[in-house]
């Protein structure tokens, strides 16, 4: 028999096949110290996948990095977080941060008051130190190969390095940092707050509102030093006792943080799931050596994949940490079908070779079904647009081949070389279990009970299941798609309650970007720059000067005249050239006013009198412009010194300030402005982030306009003037020149170019940076859709080129992605799998019965998951493809067996309880073995691994349910279609 | 000040030279050379900040310097270029007397405003440029004790450090001065860790009037990957200027000196 060449060749050369699998494990074993971890969920995305690409141009644009958040909490002080000794602690801690260097043993080393200082960044247990080592995750890796720190110190967001621009003495503006030194006495301290909380960048992100709260960020070089710069914090802070508590979290942070707990789980879960397995195998089977078999084929399966990955130099991402867990069942279900078959038929052969024989022919086709249905379900993934599932599926798709072909040698050669045949004698029927142990009879009993349920209710099974079905696609209209990296962590870790607390008291610690940009950027041409200054003029000079405005319009269109002509004319030829003829109108106009108050101006005020004034203007200008200026300081000759001085220059000033030259330079700037220069774009700007904070999901958003403001309120407060003129002034200077000085004042600020965080240098983007206090992507999603909806509204003065990017951000598109990737995938599996279905059984109507079980299972999967409220996610998305993989092997199995007894007992009524024997119960113990098998899962800390646990004894129990009921119950019902003709089976 | 006798003697031990200058005496002439030149100057500048991706902004200004008592200075900044800095104007009263703190004004034409600014940290970003105000108008001498760790054909090494290290960002400079001029040619700042962020170079030098002048000076963040281009043109010393056009009553109405 061809089938069983394989196996008649590992029955007799039973050592060839140990040795072969021998040496496969410790081929893909000796992969693995080459493995190498990632846990972004960036990667999520191929690299040159769009949204990638556009978060990093705006990471690049606006020089974002991604930040360790250090949120430090006081509750107990009444000022709060700003007391003198947390303040103090707080200004330490930057300076040690910033300090940051690798010392001559090339370990991390800060300043601390003055001396340096060699934290102990090992974990105090020895076997988080131990893992670490395996891992390769040394908690020292906080510098770039050329020695320089992790952190970006230059970036650092603290109180003791952000900018403060504020009113000093004596009518000084001063432009320093918020806290230049830690506070001596509480008034300092209390100075710091309100500087803090006047300043609308400061108040929500650096600051909570509440006063009890201070956010440092952290900029680190690589996301993958976030887990390492996070444990030297939480090591800097050790000492720190009374009411300041440290929070850290932060994405990257939430990400590494992940990445290595996801190792420890890797090195924990996946074994105790094993180990779980091997115990209840032993409780079915009661023969250690019979089942150390399967635990080979799993372990041999799970080393092989895992090292065919390593080798093949893929990083072990978080879906490929999950490897292992999908391996182990599938493995395992296989051997167990062989055992169990084996355990039941060895009395009738008392032969090891013929039973293996006997039972590797009864199961040859089938397990080559369940085995190939389930390598399609697994590579199917492989379609999805997301590169880490590609791979998962293609390697668990690997390994379940793997797993087959084991089976098939490896458990026969164990069996003939391991196996004492004196071991095998004491081995029960199933028929004759109720003798030999209570447990299994249990179940014996109970699914013969079954057996005659699923035959006489048939009616009422297939009723029950239409209307969990029916209940099931209610729940299923109800999914939610979300993740949130943050929420892979169970409710009471670290990492969560940083992320609840922190929340709580901040904008919100999830960002994601803004950006907008004019859709097309169009400088202005000749013509039309001096339209708008004939506009401007008009309106400027026209009642005021009439004849020389006359001059002027005439002097313009001239120039329009010119320069239309000329093709391409250099826009900023035409205006040098109109610059010469305003010199002379303005020359004409007020020359003789200019001389004098030229004159003037450089007088010495200091002695100085009506009559040394006069002299000294004596042959300056002309005759009636002297006569004007006499007749009009005729008030003020009493005047002396600086007085008179600036009482007269401000009579000239009022004749000069109408200059020709000075519009055309004023319009100039308006002309050439770029978009967030201009008044009209930073006030919708200003209107969008007032929307924003209408939107309660956002927590905070800031932009160069809260920084535009704060820094022209500072920069014309004057304490000669009412609070409320004052307070007018913040606001957006009227005029794009008045917009770039201030702005200027921010470019040359004490932390230089941080204002190009939020505009881009040559002003023609903005970025809005939002702060979310949900990571959620429906939340993410949610701000999208409102922004949009209000930008249709509300339309831009120019049409707006709008970009989101932000972490944040990312996982709404790869969610996205992977669920349609995920949803095609699926049904294109179901697809290749009915058809070898029908293949299979040679008939088009059994291949559509053994994709019922795994149709309900899915649809009653996905329609708890709606029910119940739980986000469709990633785990649960990958899952579907287990189920397709797992139901239709107990279908198969089922079906296989019920035609094969059919044919012996000649119909389907006397068939079927001998059905709810043998077959049922290998699928039985399978189930029961996978479901149990991975309870484990339930208590990892990580969402992800509790979600797998509990869907796969969900899964389980449902198809379990759904093979042995409902396709039972089909079969019942549409006997005479399915057996009428009984030989279409065998071959 | 022991450190500054013990590197005159070490210097002094290891010269050959008889007539060799001591380190106080060489970062004198230097800082002299510099930004003493004549009693007083002026200078177009063009100002190009150029960052990492090679995106250039432009800022172009006329500056007036004048030498008052004591080793103090007056400066006056006023812009011309980009359009919409047109006639700002930076007024900045430099003094080196122990004790004593710089004034500093600006005049923001587009807002109608004149400023005065408290003296803070002298190395913030000026106009936003990879300069900062102490490359302009010098680094106080007192703040930093020198020690002339190298003497080529050419030049002098001379090592900075900062006599209180906690106000600035650097853990020490270099500074290789030429022998003949005593211009400092190329400044090398070095952080907290020891490496090398920061580089102030004079490209190119000129002798105008007689005196050896930086016509060409660029800084280099290695930091950011950016680098600011300060280029001279129209200089001329010794123009008599009248010390009250360092007043805030020039800041609205610039003098004829910078106009022109």
């Amino acid at each position: 028999m061809k089938r069983l060449g394989l196996t008649t060749f590992s029955i007799r050369f039973p050592w060839i096949i140990i040795g072969l699998a021998v040496a496969l494990t410790i081929i893909f074993g000796a992969q693995f110290p080459k493995v190498s971890f990632d846990n972004d969920p960036e990667n999520m995305l191929a690299e040159d996948e769009y949204i990638r690409v556009f978060h990093n141009e705006v990471k690049t644009r606006f020089n974002l990095y991604d930040f360790v958040i250090i949120g430090i909490v006081n509750e107990e002080h009444e000022d709060g977080i700003f007391n003198v000794e947390t303040l103090g602690r707080i200004d330490a801690l930057t300076r040690e941060l910033i300090s940051l260097r690798q010392n001559a043993d090339g370990k991390p080393e800060v300043i601390r008051n003055g001396e340096p200082f060699v934290p102990t960044l090992e974990s105090a247990s020895a076997w988080n130190r131990a893992l670490a080592k395996v891992f390769g995750n040394d908690v020292n890796r906080l510098f770039a190969e050329d020695g320089s720190s992790a952190i970006i110190a230059p970036e650092i967001i603290s109180p003791s390095v952000v900018d403060n621009i504020k009113q000093a003495d004596r009518g000084q503006l001063a432009i320093e940092y918020l806290m230049e030194a830690a506070p001596a006495t509480r008034e300092e301290a209390l100075g710091i707050r309100s500087d803090a909380m006047n300043n609308p960048l400061y108040k929500g992100t650096l600051v909570s509102e509440d006063g009890k709260a201070i956010a440092l960020y952290i900029p680190i070089v690589e996301k993958t030093y976030s887990y390492n710069v996070a444990n030297l914090v939480e090591k800097l802070t050790e000492d720190w006792d009374g009411a300041d508590n440290v929070y850290i979290t932060g994405q990257p942070v939430a990400q590494d943080t992940f990445g290595v707990e996801m190792l420890v789980q890797m090195a924990t879960s996946a074994p105790l799931a094993g180990l779980v397995i091997f115990l209840l195998l032993f409780f079915f089977f009661r023969r250690l050596s019979l089942i150390i078999a399967p635990m080979l084929v799993a372990i041999i399966a799970v080393i092989a994949t895992m090292g065919l990955l390593i080798g093949l130099g893929f990083d072990v991402h978080i879906m490929s940490s999950m490897i292992a867990i999908f391996l182990m069942p599938i493995s395992v279900a296989d051997s167990v079908h062989i055992l169990s078959e084996f355990f039941d038929s060895y009395h009738q052969f008392r032969d090891k070779a013929k039973t293996i024989r006997h039972v590797v022919g009864h199961l040859f086709m089938p397990m080559l079904y369940t085995s190939l249905t389930t390598i399609a379900g697994f590579a199917s993934l492989a379609t999805t647009p997301i590169p880490p599932v590609r791979v998962f599926g293609l390697h668990v798709a690997f390994g379940v081949g793997l797993a087959w072909l084991l089976t098939m040698t490896f458990v026969p050669a164990y069996i003939m070389l391991f196996v004492r045949t004196k071991s095998l004698e004491g081995v029960c029927r199933v028929q004759e279990q109720e003798s030999c142990e209570a447990p299994t009879s249990r179940l014996d009993r109970t699914l013969h009970w079954l057996g005659g349920f699923s035959y006489k209710r048939w009616k009422l099974i297939l009723g029950l299941t239409l209307i969990i079905i029916a209940m099931s696609i209610v729940g299923i209209s109800k999914i939610k798609v979300n993740d949130n990296p943050v929420k892979w962590f169970t409710q009471n870790h670290r990492i969560r309650v940083a992320d609840a607390v922190l929340n709580d008291h901040f904008g919100g610690t999830y960002a994601a970007y803004l950006t907008l940009k004019p859709e097309r950027i169009e400088i202005p041409t000749c013509a039309e720059r001096v339209e708008m200054m004939r506009n401007a003029a008009i309106e400027r000079f026209s009642k005021s000067l009439p004849e020389a405005s006359a001059i002027f319009l005439q002097i313009l269109d001239e120039t329009n005249t010119k320069f239309q002509l000329l093709e391409n004319a250099d826009i900023d030829r035409c205006f040098v050239d109109l610059v010469g003829q305003a010199e002379g109108l303005d020359e004409q106009v007020s020359g003789a006013w200019s001389e004098l108050g030229d004159a003037i101006n450089y007088l010495e005020p200091d002695g100085l009198t009506y009559a040394k004034l006069t002299a000294a203007i004596a042959d300056m200008g002309d005759e009636a412009t002297r006569i004007i200026f006499t007749t009009r300081m005729a008030d003020f000759q009493k005047l002396a010194g600086a007085d008179l001085q600036s009482r007269a220059l401000d009579i000239v000033d009022e004749y000069v300030a109408l200059s020709f030259k000075d519009f055309l330079f004023e319009a100039r700037a308006n002309a050439g402005a770029p978009a967030f220069k201009t008044p009209e774009m930073l006030t919708y700007v200003d209107r969008l982030q007032r929307f924003l904070q209408e939107v309660p999901i956002v927590g905070k958003s800031s932009s160069a306009v809260d920084a535009l403001k704060k820094a022209n309120y500072e920069l014309n407060y004057s304490t000669d003037t009412p609070t409320e003129r004052n307070a007018d002034f913040y606001s957006i200077p009227p005029t794009p020149s008045a917009v770039a000085q201030v702005f200027t004042q921010l470019e040359g600020m004490k932390k230089k170019d941080s204002l190009f965080h939020l505009i881009t240098k040559d002003y023609n983007e903005v970025n809005i940076w939002i702060q979310l206090k949900s990571g959620d992507n429906t939340d993410m999603q949610a701000v999208v859709d409102e922004v949009e909806a209000w930008m249709a509204e509300n339309p831009a003065p120019v049409e707006l080129n709008v970009g989101w990017a932000g972490l944040t951000y990312l996982n709404v598109v790869w969610q996205d992605k992977m669920v349609a990737g995920m949803l095609n995938s699926l049904l294109g599996s179901f697809v290749v799998v009915l058809i070898m279905m029908m293949v299979l059984f040679r008939s088009p109507l059994f291949g559509l019965l053994a994709m019922i079980p795994l149709t309900v299972t899915i649809t009653f999967i996905y329609g708890l998951i709606g029910l119940v409220g739980k986000d469709y996610d990633m785990p649960v998305a990958v899952l579907s493809s287990l189920t397709l993989g797992l139901s239709v092997d107990f279908a198969i199995h089922f079906l296989e067996r019920s035609r094969e007894l059919t044919k012996k007992f000649g119909s389907w009524k006397d068939a079927i309880g001998h059905m709810f024997q043998e077959p049922a119960m290998a699928i039985s113990r399978n189930a029961i073995i996978i479901s149990i098998g991975f309870m484990p899962l339930l208590f990892a800390p990580l969402v992800p691994y509790k979600t797998v646990g509990f869907f796969l004894a969900t899964i389980m129990a449902a198809s379990w349910m759904a093979t042995l009921f409902i396709l039972a119950a089909l079969i019942t019902g549409l006997q005479k279609y399915l057996f009428n003709n009984n030989n279409s089976t065998e071959d | 000040m022991n450190k500054l006798i013990i590197a005159a003697l070490l210097i002094g031990s290891a010269a050959t030279a008889s007539a060799e200058l001591t380190v106080d005496e060489i970062v004198n002439k230097a800082n002299q050379a510099a930004y003493y030149a004549g009693d007083d100057g002026r200078a177009e500048v063009e100002m190009n900040i150029i960052d990492k991706s090679g995106s250039t902004r432009t800022r172009r200004f006329t500056l007036l310097r004048m030498n008052t008592e004591g080793g103090s200075q007056k400066f006056y900044v006023y812009f011309k270029e980009p359009a919409d800095l047109y006639k700002q104007v930076f007024l900045v009263w430099k003094e080196v007397a122990e004790g004593k703190e710089d004034s500093r004004w600006m005049w923001l034409p587009a807002l109608n405003l004149k400023r005065s600014i408290a003296p803070g940290d002298k190395r913030t970003s000026f106009v936003g440029s990879d300069f900062v105000y102490e490359d302009v108008s010098g680094r106080n001498l007192r703040e930093d004790t020198h020690e002339l760790v190298e003497t080529t054909d050419t030049q002098y090494v001379v090592k900075n450090t900062p006599t209180q290290p906690g106000d600035v960002e650097f853990s020490y400079y270099t500074v290789r001065i030429d022998k003949d001029t005593f211009l400092p040619r190329k400044a090398e700042y070095f952080d907290k860790n020891g490496k090398l962020y920061r580089t102030v170079e004079a490209t190119k030098i000129e002798t105008t009037q007689g005196f050896p002048t930086v016509i060409e000076s660029v800084v280099k963040d290695l930091n950011t990957g950016g680098s600011t281009v300060n280029t001279f043109s129209n200089i001329e010393y010794n123009i008599d200027l009248k010390e009250n056009i360092f007043t805030e009553r020039f800041l609205r109405r610039p003098p004829r000196e910078v106009t022109r």
